[in-house]
């Protein structure tokens, strides 16, 4: 009897010691998370990773290597936030860790502009069996790699296979329509100099475009029609072929500028004016 | 049997629970968990984290390794200022004082401030039983090599380098005193006789062709306008061709410039490949295995 009594008593030793450790262990994921919920990433991240060293019975891997990653994308350090992730990803403890873990990673890259990674990635997700309930995310994420890609048809496209996510269909579908093609705008300034430009909004630097254009032009026609031969030469390439090609170039530069205008102001009311989940 | 058994119990769920934990003890903030951890940051490379760590203990003890490795991770970090403060602030009486002298002599060469490395370097040398010698004056030496001033004696130059970087460093001493550097000036000379043979002599082949042609056809024109009595056209192309002759001597000595620029920049690059792949003859501080 005294010696079961000894062993219980050893025993009933040994279990709070090792059940106060794990407290220590909660404790310090507690407190980690407290830090991370407060916005101090810095201080976040020191603190899961000291949760990560300490941690023997690796209970808190995948949280914490998701939390750092978390962090560090806070902090805009975007490889390392990438770099967590896929731990985090290799010690998912089921489907649900590994497909959030994932689109983590796929988020950063977005945020990172490695659209391709991200994009190349959510197709592998879509082909997996594994999340074909989670279709409606990738979906989403991929409109939102569009978005950041300057792509807002392909966005709009993706986004209109969500029930749910009409509004950013209908938001896309008018960013892609108020754009400049830069095509067209290059393709008329070929055939009307100062037509691109004109097209894009930009009047007074059109007309004066098309204006120096039949200058040059006529002084160059001219000279030909006249045998000055040397003079249509110089004035046709020095003076007409330069205001010609000047013209061109203008009308891609002001197409694309406008679009630059509209992506920015688009990107600057995604940020602060929508409400939904972004990268 | 039964005795066996809980004996056999007890020891393994001991010897598990320390094989999963680095808890040295309850208390995560401790001492020695804070030490194991910042160790643990250390080597994997957050040195920021790791110094932060590092200081917590010196807060509590004084310990010369910690104080030592706080230097070190400013140093990976690339904080040389810092770095040379801390391995100077670390005790004569420290195990650790030869090696942060060495250490803090790489962070001020690191800082690019060779007046100052010298100074410090003659100031350690100065107290030599407190020298890691060797290290330190192939470092000193090798700074001549970084610098504009002349190169001292070719023997007395390599004799304090290690054998297996003798030849490595003659080439280099070598490549200081004869730097294959051209002349500015031959080159806008050669441009002047024939013009884009400045061009050629500054490695630029093409545009040492493209300038012989511009100026040679220019000149053809205008030699031709003058001919056949059209003198204003003549005279356009003349003044084409002598902007084409004088910017092709202008430009035969810049390219010349740029070549010689090339040059230092490899040279310069060369030199800090070279160091770094030799931890700056110091030694190398492995405190992760």
């Amino acid at each position: 009897m005294s010696g079961y009594l000894k062993h219980i008593l050893i025993i009933s030793v040994l279990i709070p010691i090792k059940l106060f450790s794990q407290d220590i262990i909660q404790n310090q994921y507690s407190y980690a998370l407290s830090l991370y919920n407060s916005e101090q990433y810095y201080d976040a991240v020191t603190e899961f990773k000291r949760l990560l060293f300490f941690d023997g019975e690796k209970e808190y891997v995948y949280d914490a290597n998701e939390y750092i990653g978390m962090s560090y994308k806070m902090g805009g350090k975007f490889s390392d936030a990438i770099l967590y992730f896929a731990i985090a990803e290799m010690n998912a403890g089921n489907d649900e860790e590994l497909f959030n873990s994932k689109i983590e990673i796929v988020r950063t890259n977005i945020l990172r502009r490695t659209i391709s990674h991200a994009i190349a990635l959510l197709d592998s997700l879509q082909k997996d069996k594994r999340f074909t309930d989670k279709q409606w995310d990738i979906y989403y994420w991929k409109g939102w790699a569009y978005i950041f890609n300057d792509k807002w048809d392909d966005a709009a496209r993706e986004f209109s296979k969500i029930d749910s996510s009409k509004t950013l269909m209908i938001f896309c579908k008018n960013v892609d329509q108020e754009q400049y093609s830069v095509s067209f705008a290059n393709i008329i300034s070929h055939f009307i100099p100062g037509a691109g430009q004109i097209y894009s909004g930009h009047y007074f630097s059109g007309f004066l475009s098309l204006g120096w254009n039949v200058l040059w032009g006529y002084l160059t026609i001219n000279s030909f029609v006249n045998n000055r031969i040397f003079d249509g030469l110089v004035i046709g390439n020095l003076l007409w072929l330069r205001f010609y090609n000047g013209n061109l170039q203008n009308a891609v530069k002001y197409a694309e500028e406008n679009n630059l205008g509209i992506t920015n102001r688009a990107l600057d009311y995604l940020q602060s004016g929508y409400r939904g989940i972004k990268p | 049997m039964k005795k066996l058994f809980f004996t056999i119990l007890i020891f393994s769920s001991i010897i598990f629970s320390q094989e999963k934990s680095h808890l040295a003890n309850d208390n995560l903030f401790s001492p020695t968990n804070i030490k194991r951890f910042a160790d643990y940051l250390f080597c994997l490379k957050d040195y920021l984290r790791a110094a932060n760590e590092y200081e917590r203990i010196l807060s509590l003890v004084q310990n010369d390794s910690i104080e030592f490795k706080i230097a070190l991770s400013y140093l990976e970090m690339g904080n040389f200022s810092e770095a040379s403060t801390r391995f100077n602030s670390i005790k004569k009486s420290s195990s650790f004082y030869k090696s942060a002298q060495a250490q803090s002599l790489k962070s001020v060469f690191q800082t690019g401030d060779i007046v100052q490395f010298r100074n410090q370097y003659l100031d350690i040398n100065s107290n030599k039983a407190y020298l890691d010698s060797a290290g330190m004056a192939s470092l000193y030496m090798f700074s001549f090599l970084l610098t504009e001033e002349p190169l001292p004696n070719e023997d007395e130059f390599i004799k304090t380098f290690p054998i297996a970087e003798k030849s490595k460093i003659k080439n280099f001493y070598d490549w200081k005193q004869d730097p294959l550097e051209k002349s500015p000036l031959k080159a806008a000379i050669f441009s002047a006789v024939i013009p884009g043979a400045g061009k050629i002599y500054a490695n630029e082949y093409s545009d040492g062709i493209y300038a012989f042609i511009a100026t040679l056809v220019a000149g053809y024109l205008a030699f031709d306008n003058f001919k056949a009595g059209h003198d204003f056209r003549g005279w356009i192309f003349c003044g084409l061709t002598a902007g084409f002759y004088a910017g092709n001597i202008y430009g035969s000595a810049a390219a010349v410039q740029i070549y010689n620029a090339r040059i230092r920049f490899d040279f310069i690059n060369e030199l800090k490949a070279f160091l770094e792949d030799k931890n700056y003859f110091l030694q190398v501080f492995n405190f992760c295995n």
